[in-house]
C-alpha cells in the first residue's frame, strides 16, 4: 500500500475561493464570514453525505442487531459468539480496519459501510438483547395468556416496552458512528473527512474547525432527535406514579 | 349483561386424569387430577406451595402443557383447540397483574377484544363499561396509564381486562395475594358481588384457608399434586380426611366453621314479646361467630334476633345451640 498520511504543509496554503479577506489570508482560528460564505458550495455536500453514512450504517446495522438478538434469545451459545464477533470487529482500530478492508473490497464509499456497520453492531445488539431480557416478565405472560401468539407479543408488548435501551442504543451507535465516519474520508468515503483531510493538507484552519463542528453539532442533533423520538414513543414513562 | 356476542354463560370444567410431570422430575407435580367444576362456580385450589395448584391451573389455558390426561370445558377438550383460541375464551387474573406499562387502561381492558377484531367504539364502550363495574371512573381512568394507580387498583384493572369479552371461564392465581389486607378484604367483597351479577365458572389459586373459605362455592385441597379432599368450606372444616387436611384448615376450625354459617342455617328458638332488646338484637344475616363474640363479650347466654326490626324480634339464639351445630354429628350445609 502506499496510501501515506497527508503531511500538514509548512506554511498555509491559502485556497483561492474568489476574493479572500484578511482574516483568511492571515489564517486565523476560525473566519466565520468566509464559512457562512462557503457553507453551501463547500460544507453541505460533505455534510449530507455525512448523514447518509450515518443512517445507513445504522439502518443496515440495526436490523442485523435486531435478528442477533433475537436468536441470542433462545441460543445462549449465539449470545456468547455473537458478542465476541461483535467485540472483535469493534475493537479494532478505525484507521487499520479501513485500510484492511480496502484490500478485500476496493476504494469506495461500500468499503466504509463495511466498516460502520460493523461498528454498531457490538452497541446495538448488546443494547437490543438487554432491553428484550428486561421486559417485565409478568407483561409476557398476561400475553401468552389472553391469546398474543409469540409474533404479537414480540410486537406489541416486548419491543414497545424495551424501547428505551434499545433507543439509548442508537443513540450511542449514531455519536459514535458520526464521528468514527470522518475516519472514512480517507478511504474515499467522503463526507465531513474529507474537508478535515482536505484542512490537515493546507493548513486552512477555519475549514478545518469548520468541519470538526459541524461533526459535533451533527453528533449533538442526531441525539437530540432520538431523545425527543424515544419521549415521543413512550409516553408512559413519565407519567407514572412512584410506588 | 352485554351485547357482547358472546357466551356470557358459564362453562363446566372437567379435570379427565389431568397429569403434570415436568422432564427429568420423578415426581407428578400434578397427579392425575379427576374432578369437575359445574358451571357458575368459584372453586378454589388450595395447598402448600409445590402442592400443584398453579400448575393445575395453568393447564387449563394451557400455559403449562399436559402431559397425560385430558381437561375438558363442556365435554369439549382443550387440547382440540387452536391455543391461541382457547386463551381468548379464558379470562386470566394473577398475582403479578401483569398489565402493559405501555397501553392506556382503555387499550390494556381492549387487549382480547382487539384480538378478536371488535370496532373500537365498542371496545371503548366495554372498557368504560367494564371500569365502572369493577369500581373506577371511565371518565378520568380510561386515558391514563397501569403505573398511575395503586396495587388494588391495578387489579381491579386487572380483572375488567381479563372480562373484557366475557369469557365463560376465568382461571384467577393468587389474584389478591400480593395487596395489603384491608384492600384485600375489599377486592374479595366486590368480586363476590361481581361474581353474582356476572356468573363465571372461576379455579381460583389461594395459600391462604381464610380466602378460600371466603371465596369458594367449593374448596379443592392438594398436596404432592394429589387431590385430598373436595368439598364445601363447612364439609372441609366440619369433616376434614385426615390429620393433613386437619392441619392445613388449622386448630381454630371450628371457628372458622362459624364463619360460614350464619343464624338463618340454625334453628332458633320462639321469642316472646318480652325478649325484645334494641341494644342486643342482632340481625338474622349475622355469622355465628359474630353471635358467639357478642354473647361472650356481653356475658350472655342467649341473644334475642331480629329479621327487619330490632324491637320484634323472630327468635332467640342460645349458646348451646351455637355449640351444638359444631358437634360431630351435627349436619353439614352444602351450597
Amino acid at each position: 500500500m502506499s496510501i501515506g498520511l497527508p503531511i500538514a504543509a509548512a506554511a498555509p496554503v491559502i485556497p483561492k475561493f474568489g476574493h479572500a479577506s484578511e482574516c483568511v489570508v492571515a489564517n486565523h482560528q476560525f473566519c466565520g464570514s468566509w464559512f457562512v460564505d462557503n457553507f453551501s458550495s463547500r460544507f453541505l455536500p460533505p455534510l449530507l453525505v455525512h448523514i447518509e453514512l450515518t443512517a445507513i450504517a445504522v439502518g443496515v446495522g440495526l436490523p442485523i442487531s435486531f435478528a442477533a438478538a433475537l436468536l441470542a434469545r433462545h441460543y445462549h451459545w449465539f449470545e456468547t459468539g455473537f458478542s465476541l464477533f461483535a467485540a472483535f470487529l469493534y475493537t479494532w482500530p478505525a484507521l487499520a480496519f479501513f485500510v484492511i478492508m480496502v484490500q478485500i473490497t476496493g476504494i469506495n464509499r461500500f468499503t466504509a459501510e463495511i466498516a460502520l456497520v460493523s461498528y454498531t453492531l457490538l452497541i446495538l445488539f448488546r443494547n437490543i438483547l438487554t432491553g428484550l431480557q428486561g421486559v417485565p416478565p409478568d407483561a409476557v405472560e398476561a400475553a401468552r395468556a389472553m391469546g398474543y401468539t409469540q409474533r404479537q407479543t414480540l410486537l406489541r408488548v416486548e419491543l414497545p416496552l424495551a424501547l428505551p435501551p434499545i433507543v439509548a442504543g442508537i443513540r450511542i451507535a449514531t455519536v459514535t458512528i458520526i464521528s468514527v465516519a470522518t475516519v472514512a474520508a480517507y478511504i474515499g468515503a467522503g463526507g465531513l473527512g474529507s474537508l478535515i483531510f482536505d484542512a490537515i493538507g493546507t493548513g486552512f484552519k477555519t475549514e478545518f474547525i469548520g468541519a470538526g463542528g459541524l461533526a459535533v453539532l451533527l453528533a449533538l442533533a442526531a441525539d437530540g432527535l432520538l431523545v425527543g423520538l424515544q419521549r415521543a414513543m413512550t409516553p408512559w414513562a413519565r407519567r407514572s406514579i412512584a410506588r | 349483561m352485554t351485547g357482547s356476542g358472546h357466551s356470557s354463560t358459564c362453562a363446566e370444567i372437567a379435570f379427565a386424569d389431568a397429569t403434570k410431570q415436568y422432564e427429568g422430575r420423578s415426581q407428578l407435580a400434578v397427579d392425575h387430577l379427576r374432578f369437575a367444576i359445574p358451571p357458575g362456580e368459584i372453586c378454589v385450589l388450595i395447598g402448600p406451595s409445590g402442592c400443584g395448584k398453579t400448575t393445575a391451573l395453568k393447564m387449563v389455558n394451557r400455559l403449562i402443557a399436559i402431559t397425560s390426561g385430558d381437561i375438558t370445558i363442556d365435554g369439549q377438550s382443550i387440547q382440540g383447540l387452536e391455543v391461541t383460541q382457547l386463551r381468548r375464551r379464558i379470562g386470566y387474573v394473577f398475582q403479578q397483574i401483569g398489565l402493559f406499562p405501555h397501553m392506556t387502561v382503555q387499550d390494556n381492558i381492549g387487549t382480547v377484544p382487539r384480538l378478536l377484531g371488535w370496532p373500537k367504539q365498542r371496545i371503548r364502550e366495554r372498557a368504560g363499561e367494564l371500569l365502572e363495574l369493577v369500581g373506577l371512573d371511565p371518565a378520568t381512568d380510561l386515558r391514563r396509564y397501569p403505573g398511575e394507580f395503586s396495587g388494588g387498583q391495578q387489579q381491579r384493572i386487572g380483572v375488567a381486562r381479563a372480562m373484557a369479552v366475557d369469557p365463560p371461564i376465568m382461571l384467577m392465581d393468587e389474584p389478591f395475594g400480593a395487596i395489603d389486607p384491608i384492600t384485600r378484604d375489599r377486592l374479595q367483597d366486590d368480586f363476590l358481588r361481581l361474581h353474582r351479577e356476572v356468573r363465571k365458572t372461576i379455579i381460583f389459586v389461594t395459600h391462604d384457608i381464610d380466602e378460600a373459605i371466603k371465596m369458594g362455592d367449593r374448596i379443592a385441597i392438594m398436596r404432592d399434586g394429589r387431590l385430598l379432599q373436595l368439598g364445601t368450606a363447612d364439609e372441609i372444616l366440619a369433616r376434614p380426611v385426615d390429620e393433613f387436611v386437619a392441619d392445613f384448615v388449622g386448630a381454630d376450625r371450628g371457628l372458622k366453621r362459624l364463619r360460614v354459617r350464619t343464624l338463618k342455617d340454625i334453628e332458633l328458638e320462639p321469642a316472646g314479646p318480652g325478649d325484645a332488646d334494641d341494644r342486643l338484637s342482632v340481625p338474622i344475616t349475622s355469622t355465628l361467630r359474630d353471635v358467639l363474640s357478642l354473647m361472650l363479650s356481653e356475658g350472655r347466654g342467649s341473644l334475642p334476633v331480629y329479621e327487619q326490626d330490632p324491637a320484634h324480634p323472630v327468635g332467640i339464639v342460645r349458646l348451646e345451640t351455637i355449640t351444638a351445630t359444631l358437634s360431630p354429628g351435627s349436619k353439614v350445609l352444602s351450597a
